[in-house]
C-alpha cells in the first residue's frame, strides 16, 4: 500500500517540473525574443540531439571524463581525508594547502592547466578531480574524526593494527559522512565537466551546447541544458539510491523494538 | 606497596575459592598528568600501586574525576602513564591486547555491523574459522539473552540490549581480564540491576578477572571481591576493602543480608568523611 503522503511525496519533483516548465512556456510566448525558444519548442528538439550519432558520442565522451575525474577524485580523497581526520601530523600538512584551493573556482585555473598539458582530455579531468577532491576530502576528514575513540580503542584491543583500524573501523564509520561528501562531489563533477569543455572547447556536452550558442540555434541550446539537467538529476538519484543501501543501518529510520533491557 | 608473591602457592584467595590465586595485573606506582592548559597540569593519578589476583572480582570505586577510567585505560594500554607502570601477567603493559578486553560505558558498538557482526569481529580478527565463530557468537548472544536478534542494528537497540552485545562482543574473543567503565552507569535502574545480576551468573561460570569501574557504592560490593576505594585530586588509592560475601550471590538474598549491608554503610560513611576532609582543605 502506498500511502496519500508517499504518493504526494514522489508527485512533488514531478509537479515542480511541470511548474517550472509551465513558467517557461508563458515567459518566452510573453518576452517573444528569438534568443528564448519557448518550453515545448526546447523540448521537441531534445530527441533531435539524442538522435544524433555525433551528438550522443560527444554527451558519453563527457559522462567519460566525469566517471574519470570523479572516480580517481574519490580514491584520492577518501584516504586522504581518512588519515587527516586521524593524524593531527598528516591534517596540518595538508590543512593549508587545501585552504588555499577551496575558494579558487577550479575553471579558473583551466588557461593555466592548458598550458601544461593542452586542451585533451587530461586538463578536464584534472579540473574535474579538483572539483571533486575538496568536499570529499572535507567530508571524509570530518566524519574520519567524530569516529568515537572508543570504537577504536575496542579494534585495537582485538588485536587490529592501525592501518586495518583505518580501513576497517574508520572507514565504515565515517561513511555516511564520506558519502555525503561525495554526493556533493557529484554534482561538482557535472559542473565542472560542462566548464571545461566550455573553455577547452573540442567536445562532449558543453561544446554542443556552446557551439550552438555561437551559431544561434537557441532552441538546441536550451534542450542541452534540459539535458544537462535531466543527466544530473538521473546520476544524483542512482548515487543516493546506492547511498541508501550502503548506510541504511546510520538511518534513523528502523522501528524500534519493543523495549527490552 | 603490598606484595604479592609471585608463586601461586603462597598466596590464597581469601573467601570463595580454595583455588590458589596469582597476581594477573600489577599497577606500580603509576601517576597520570594531563596538561590542561599552557601552563596548568592535572595530576589525575598519583602513585597508585594496586595487585590484581588471578580470577577476582575488583571494583574500583569513587567520585566522579578521582582517575578511575584513566587507570583503566592504562591496565587496557589505551593510555599510557606519566609514570610508573602496569604489568599483565609480569609483562610491561605497552599496548591494547585480546588479552583485556574492555566494555566502555558509550558501548562502542560497530553501528555498521548487526549483533551477530559485532559479536564475531573479535574471533574472526583473531583467525576463527567463519562458520565457528559464527556458531560461539550465537551462543554467546543467547548467552547474554539476546537470542532472535542476532540480525539486528545496534540503531535498533536500547541501551541495555547494547551493553549485552558489547558484553558478548568483549567475551567472545576470550580475553583474560574483563576491564568494564562504568558499564552501567548509562542505564536506568532497572536495566542496571537485571544487567548486574546477568553479569554475576556469567561470571560466576569462569570467574575472569574482572576490573570494574563504579560509582556506585551498592553495586560495587554486590559484585566484587575487592573493592579498591579511591580518593579525588589527585586521584589515590585510598582503601582497599575485601567483601567477604559468600558467591553465589542472588540479589534477593544478599540485600538482606547484614553483612552487606554493613559493607554499603561502612564505604558510604569513609567517602562521605573524605567528602568532609575535602571541604575543610
Ligand atoms: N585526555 C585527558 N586530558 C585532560 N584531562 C583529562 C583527560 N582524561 C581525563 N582527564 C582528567 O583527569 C581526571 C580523571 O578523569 P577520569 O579518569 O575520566 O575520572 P573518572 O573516570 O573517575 O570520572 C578528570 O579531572 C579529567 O578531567
Ligand atoms: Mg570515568
Amino acid at each position: 500500500m502506498i500511502s496519500p503522503a508517499a504518493v504526494a511525496r514522489r508527485a512533488a519533483p514531478v509537479l515542480a517540473c511541470i511548474g517550472l516548465l509551465a513558467a517557461w512556456q508563458v515567459a518566452s510566448l510573453g518576452l517573444k525574443n528569438d534568443s528564448f525558444p519557448t518550453a515545448l519548442e526546447a523540448i521537441r528538439a531534445v530527441p533531435d540531439i539524442l538522435g544524433d550519432k555525433e551528438s550522443l558520442i560527444n554527451i558519453l565522451a563527457s559522462l567519460r571524463r566525469m566517471a574519470i575525474g570523479f572516480g580517481i577524485a574519490v580514491l584520492v580523497s577518501i584516504p586522504l581525508g581518512l588519515l587527516m581526520g586521524r593524524s593531527r601530523a598528516v591534517a596540518s600538512f595538508f590543512n593549508p594547502l587545501l585552504m588555499v584551493i577551496y575558494p579558487v573556482p577550479k575553471a579558473a585555473l583551466m588557461p593555466i592547466i592548458m598550458l601544461w598539458l593542452g586542451v585533451g582530455e587530461a586538463t578536464k579531468i584534472l579540473v574535474i578531480f579538483l572539483g571533486v577532491s575538496l568536499p570529499v576530502i572535507y567530508h571524509s576528514f570530518e566524519g574520519a574524526k567524530a569516529v568515537e575513540e572508543k570504537m577504536l580503542w575496542s579494534g585495537a584491543a582485538m588485536g587490529l593494527s592501525a592501518l586495518q583500524r583505518l580501513v576497517r573501523i574508520v572507514l565504515p564509520a565515517a561513511l555516511p559522512e564520506i558519502l555525503t561528501g561525495c554526493r556533493t562531489g557529484l554534482v561538482l563533477a557535472l559542473i565542472t565537466m560542462i566548464t571545461s569543455e566550455m573553455i577547452a572547447r573540442q567536445s562532449g556536452a558543453g561544446n554542443i551546447l556552446f557551439n550552438a550558442l555561437d551559431m544561434g540555434q537557441y532552441d538546441t541550446v536550451y534542450a542541452m541544458i534540459i539535458v544537462v539537467g535531466a543527466m544530473g538529476i538521473c546520476l544524483d538519484a542512482v548515487f543516493e539510491r546506492v547511498r541508501a543501501g550502503l548506510v541504511r543501518w546510520s538511518e534513523p529510520q528502523f522501528d524500534m523494538p519493543l523495549s527490552f533491557s | 606497596m603490598k606484595v604479592v608473591p609471585s608463586r601461586s602457592s603462597d598466596w590464597v584467595r581469601p573467601v570463595t575459592s580454595q583455588k590458589p590465586a596469582s597476581a594477573i595485573i600489577e599497577i606500580d606506582r603509576v601517576s597520570q598528568v594531563f596538561q590542561t592548559s599552557a601552563r596548568n597540569d592535572h595530576l589525575a593519578l598519583s602513585d597508585i600501586s594496586l595487585t590484581i589476583e588471578e580470577g577476582a572480582f575488583v571494583s574500583i570505586l569513587g567520585p566522579s574525576g578521582c582517575g578511575k577510567s584513566t587507570l583503566l585505560y592504562i591496565v587496557g594500554g589505551f593510555v599510557s602513564p606519566t609514570s610508573g607502570a602496569a604489568k599483565m601477567k609480569g609483562q610491561a603493559i605497552t599496548g591494547p591486547g585480546p588479552d583485556r578486553g574492555p566494555v566502555f560505558q558509550e558501548f562502542a558498538l560497530f553501528p555498521w555491523k548487526t549483533v551477530l557482526g559485532n559479536v564475531m569481529y573479535g574471533p574472526r580478527q583473531q583467525g576463527v574459522s567463519a562458520t565457528e565463530a559464527d556458531a560461539q557468537s550465537r551462543a554467546l548472544i543467547e548467552m547474554v539473552g539476546l537470542k532472535g536478534y542476532e540480525n539486528f542494528y545496534p540503531k535498533e537497540l536500547s541501551g541495555g540490549m547494547k551493553q549485552r552485545v558489547a558484553l558478548a562482543r568483549t567475551l567472545a574473543y576470550h580475553p583474560e581480564v574483563l576491564l568494564m567503565d562504568e558499564p552501567f552507569g548509562a542505564l536506568d535502574a532497572h536495566t542496571r540491576t537485571r544487567l548486574q545480576n546477568d553479569l554475576l551468573n556469567i561470571w560466576e561460570r569462569d570467574r575472569k578477572t574482572v576490573l570494574f569501574v563504579t560509582h556506585s557504592v551498592d553495586e560495587a560490593v554486590f559484585l566484587s571481591d575487592k573493592v579498591v576505594m579511591m580518593s579525588k585530586s589527585p586521584g589515590r588509592i585510598r582503601e582497599v576493602i575485601d567483601i567477604d560475601l559468600p558467591r553465589p550471590r542472588r540479589r534477593n538474598e544478599l540485600l538482606l543480608d547484614p553483612r552487606y549491608q554493613k559493607y554499603v554503610v561502612d564505604i558510604e560513611r569513609m567517602f562521605d568523611e573524605s567528602d568532609h576532609a575535602g571541604s575543610l582543605l
